[in-house]
């Protein structure tokens, strides 16, 4: 790797983990490997919002070309929000494309993120059926967003009504994300998510 | 001729042609009476840079700035001069900002402080005021980064608005600015080649030739949907969306269909086969040429390949087979009913569509036949060269006019019925019928047939110049 790249991120690796931010627990990062190339991170959902109290852990590869050329971020940890992938955890955010700037650094992309958590761009979306929810039936989002949280990344708060719905598919032998996936794509609507698994 | 018809002076001339009898006459140039011409010069790249050269001076000139900076002003605003000059006086600064060209706020204080080391905040290298450089925004780098920078970005095709390194600063390197940091010569090369594309295509007078490896920018004055012929390629396109030529649809109809063929091009394949049966004795043909007017080698039947239907009713007043027939009553049938309707009306003029496309290919076939019937009649004797070039000028009028035919069916389909319509699906027809009539002779044609030929070519060329003028719009 150039040497540049390898100089950076050893500086911003540090950075991350002494900054006040790390401190607080609300963003973290490991080494994968020895040779920098990629890295975990990690960030704390943002209070106030249906990711309060979840962890998200994040893979992080960092390119040749680095810091020329951004990060390549993606989420490890299921989540449900308008611009992040529920099936790759791909994530659409601007500084991760054209808006990088040599300049950012790993704990601005991972502040971003948290930040992006606390305010959705629905008209710029990943995930086009999250992002329908999040503009059509708001509330509904939320609870899903809480519960998705709660499920896979250790938010305390659950929800028996979702809970018993995921069971209920799981009894007709469907796997426990995919009942999960198909309750949430259908407003939680037993018939059609019933309809849209077996059909 | 006798000497006395032969004997008239210039003078007589001119009380003739000239000055006062003009308002009778039509003295407009042919050429712009043609709905499809269309005022474009070709230009090769030395003279685009020339052109644009130009009006760079020229801005640089009148409100004082750089030619660098002059070039990215007119790049930013589609190349209009006038308005960069009213607004640079108006408000220099909200222009420049609106621009990239300077920060909206004021730069910040100079990085380097006297005793302390600075660094890179790119590489993390330390840095001197000698190896390093900002824009107007004042974020400071050392040369390698940015050098480095420019390389990433304009390995990844970017050129003219690669934005400075900083945190969501969006001012934009000017032309000198880049140059004057990359180190490697192929780099500066392809910079300025990425540049001139960019310039090219923020020009609204500028257009490139969409013709594979051709270099040729055309230039016209208004952006209109019209064809161009590309003098060094031969490529025909729409100047305005720059796809093939297809009047006298319009671009967003044309996208619109082809778009449409090529999501049901399945279903039609399926169905329009590429053989047909003789209606007469049921032989298998396989159409071999461009013309539409068959003649069953079995049976001797004439037919039309389009509706099967008998030849001699394609006289020009009942030539009807381009015309779709809408069933009236389809507003009470039921849904599948009208989905299978709207299928077959799709299918109708698709059908059409695909089979004179079809046909000009089998008539560029035709075209070598035809040079190959040419030599050997040469050979036997039987005329000279020239007696049969008119032949060749038939074929090419041909495949321009079933060109414009094989576009009326788009424009056809998606055109609502109405008094409209049945004019154009009746000025459609009479073009069909002619082209198929040309066609017929063209294939058969001797060299006593000249006369009939060329009768043949006026009258087609006008039926597709009077259905343009009456329906192109531009």
């Amino acid at each position: 790797m150039a040497n540049i790249a390898i100089q950076r991120i050893k500086r911003e690796f540090k950075e991350v983990i002494k900054s006040d931010e790390a401190q607080k627990c609300a963003i973290n990062v490991e080494l994968v490997g020895d040779d920098y190339r990629e890295l975990k991170g990690e960030i704390a959902g943002p209070p106030d919002t249906p990711y309060e109290g979840a962890t998200f852990h994040l893979e992080i590869k960092v390119p040749e070309t680095y810091p020329f050329n951004p990060p390549k971020v993606k989420f490890l940890t299921k989540i449900w929000h308008p611009n992040i992938s529920s099936v790759t955890g791909a994530i659409c955010l601007d500084i991760l494309k054209d808006q990088w700037a040599a300049a950012m650094t790993l704990r601005t992309v991972l502040l971003s993120l948290q930040a992006l958590l606390a305010a959705a761009e629905p008209d710029d979306p990943q995930d086009a059926v999250v992002a329908r929810q999040f503009k059509e039936n708001h509330s509904l989002f939320l609870e899903t967003a809480q519960y998705w949280s709660h499920v896979h990344a250790g938010a305390s708060r659950g929800n028996s009504e979702f809970a018993n719905k995921v069971k209920c598919l799981m009894d007709m032998g469907v796997g426990e994300h995919q009942a999960l996936v198909a309750l949430s794509s259908c407003n939680w609507d037993m018939e059609r998510a019933i309809e849209q698994l077996f059909s | 001729m006798s000497d006395e018809e032969m004997d008239f002076s210039d003078d007589d001339y001119d009380a003739y042609y000239g000055g006062e009898f003009d308002g009778d006459v039509d003295h407009v140039d042919p050429l712009k009476n043609d709905p499809e011409y269309m005022d474009v010069a070709f230009l090769i790249d030395t003279e685009v840079e020339r052109l644009l050269n130009e009006s760079v001076e020229e801005l640089s000139n009148s409100i004082q700035v750089t030619p660098s900076l002059a070039k990215m002003l007119l790049h930013m605003s589609n190349w209009n001069l006038p308005e960069v000059v009213a607004r640079y006086r108006q408000d220099s600064h909200k222009l420049l900002t609106s621009v990239h060209i300077k920060p909206p706020q004021p730069p910040p204080q100079n990085v380097f402080q006297d005793g302390e080391v600075t660094f890179c905040p790119v590489c993390l290298a330390p840095m001197s005021p000698d190896n390093a450089s900002h824009l107007t925004c004042g974020h400071t780098f050392c040369k390698d980064c940015w050098s480095m920078h420019f390389e990433v970005q304009i390995m990844q095709g970017m050129s003219v608005g690669i934005e400075c390194m900083g945190n969501n600063c969006q001012v934009s390197a000017p032309e000198d600015f880049v140059l004057g940091l990359l180190n490697r010569p192929q780099l500066k090369e392809k910079y300025q080649q990425y540049a001139f594309a960019d310039y090219v295509r923020s020009h609204p007078q500028l257009r490139f030739c969409p013709g594979p490896n051709c270099n040729i920018v055309v230039q016209a004055k208004e952006c209109q949907a019209k064809r161009v012929i590309c003098v060094n390629c031969k490529t025909q396109f729409c100047y305005k969306c720059g796809s093939d030529y297809h009047a006298p649809t319009d671009c967003e109809t044309i996208r619109k269909w082809l778009t449409k063929c090529a999501d049901d091009s399945e279903t039609a394949n399926y169905i329009s086969a590429h053989t047909k049966d003789c209606p007469k004795c049921h032989i298998c043909i396989e159409k071999n040429g461009g013309c539409n007017h068959m003649q069953c080698y079995n049976c001797k039947n004439d037919f039309c390949w389009m509706c099967l239907g008998c030849w001699k009713a394609h006289g020009s007043e009942y030539y009807e087979c381009s015309r779709y027939k809408e069933n009236p009553n389809i507003a009470h049938e039921s849904a599948h009913a009208q989905a299978r309707e709207a299928l077959k009306k799709y299918l109708h003029y698709y059908e059409r569509w695909e089979n004179h496309s079809k046909s000009l290919k089998l008539e560029e076939e035709t075209l070598a036949k035809i040079r190959e019937r040419i030599q050997e009649k040469v050979m036997a004797g039987t005329g000279t060269w020239i007696d049969w070039q008119y032949l060749l000028d038939a074929a090419a009028l041909l495949a321009k006019c079933r060109y414009t035919l094989q576009n009326t069916y788009p424009f056809a389909y998606y055109l609502e019925a109405g008094p409209r319509k049945d004019l154009f699906e009746y000025q459609q027809a009479q073009l069909e019928a002619e082209i198929e009539n040309l066609s017929w002779k063209i294939e058969r044609a001797e060299m006593t047939d000249r006369g009939e030929l060329e009768n043949q070519m006026d009258i087609v060329e006008k039926r597709r110049s009077t259905l343009l003028s009456d329906f192109l719009q531009v």
